[in-house]
């Protein structure tokens, strides 16, 4: 009987997670273990003039601290996501701080957002997909930033 | 009083007591502790990652749904008799991480049933966790004051 129950237990609770299917792409399943590679996200009016996610994502990739660099450039912020190394972990605070002046010193006018969660990194993966499949339109995802960046600034 | 140098008698007692009493195998102890312990902070991980993936938490805020699910598991554990037998065998591993402070909860619950539910159950609960909720708390609170005084002053 009790041996039934040690089974039941974490069988519901795996059969619960499973009921939660959401329908993730092949880069979102493996965003918080495996390399990525996202290419930048640009939601601004004029992609030809005001865009730069592509210069800053080639620029923050050859810190050598980082293994993966995901950018979204939104209208008035510019969220830049990345993930560390796993024994440069350490020294989190002081890769955030060298990356914050870097992108100062390069892109004064701008305002930058800076995170090394996965959970952000997940989120920019999974709104790539929904842009690259063309299931939610440019407005829609400007709003899907802007949760994003919300979730970001949680604290509990 | 209590400082006092041995008496001749208790030397020798002493020595007695050595011959007599089991060798703990404390190599072997200290593994198992290390290695069932490191289990619970597998499983703990796995939990933290299901709330990333599945649930909206960032890497910041999964730690307290975490936590609460491990207690909770801990709990169940206990009440279906299975903890004794981890406990048994992992001595420390078992008691030092979060799961133990839900066992020390449960055990006590069961142990004072017999003596009716307000006065037996209801006042013996805390008996074990009560501690850790004391002297959490009231660290939590020193060291916030700590900071609260340390970002006035500037340094921080």
């Amino acid at each position: 009987m009790n041996k039934k129950r040690i089974i039941i237990v974490p069988l519901t609770i795996l059969v619960l997670i499973g009921c939660a299917n959401k329908q993730d792409g092949n880069d979102s399943k493996i965003a918080l273990m495996k390399k990525t590679d996202p290419p930048p996200i640009e939601l601004v009016d004029n992609p030809e003039t005001d865009s730069y996610g592509h210069a800053i994502k080639r620029e923050i990739s050859k810190m050598k601290e980082l293994y993966d660099v995901a950018v979204i450039q939104g209208k008035e912020e510019t969220l830049v996501v990345y993930k560390v190394k796993h024994l440069q972990r350490f020294h989190m605070k002081k890769i955030e701080k060298k990356m914050d002046r870097y992108l100062e010193d390069k892109y004064p006018d701008e305002d930058f957002i800076l995170s090394s969660d996965y959970k952000i990194f997940l989120e920019t993966i999974r709104l790539k997909e929904k842009l690259k499949k063309g299931s939610i339109p440019k407005k829609d995802a400007e709003k899907k930033f802007q949760d994003i960046v919300k979730l970001q600034k949680e604290k509990t | 009083m209590g400082k006092s140098p041995k008496t001749p008698e208790q030397k020798k007692y002493e020595q007695l007591e050595k011959q007599y009493e089991t060798k703990r195998p404390l190599l072997k102890n200290v593994l198992k502790a290390f290695f069932v312990g490191g289990f619970f902070c597998l499983i703990g991980q796995v939990i933290t990652y299901i709330f990333i993936y599945f649930f909206n938490f960032t890497e910041q805020t999964a730690g307290n749904p975490t936590v609460a699910t491990m207690v909770f598991i801990s709990m169940l554990l206990t009440g279906f008799g299975v903890y004794d037998h981890i406990g048994q065998f992992a001595g420390a591993g078992s008691a030092v991480p979060v799961t133990g402070f839900g066992n020390s909860v449960i055990s006590a619950a069961i142990e004072h049933k017999t003596e009716g539910y307000v006065l037996g159950v209801g006042g013996n609960i805390f008996k074990l966790a009560g501690s850790v909720i004391v002297f959490g708390v009231f660290s939590a609170f020193i060291v916030a004051l700590i900071k609260t005084i340390l970002i006035q002053l500037g340094v921080i």
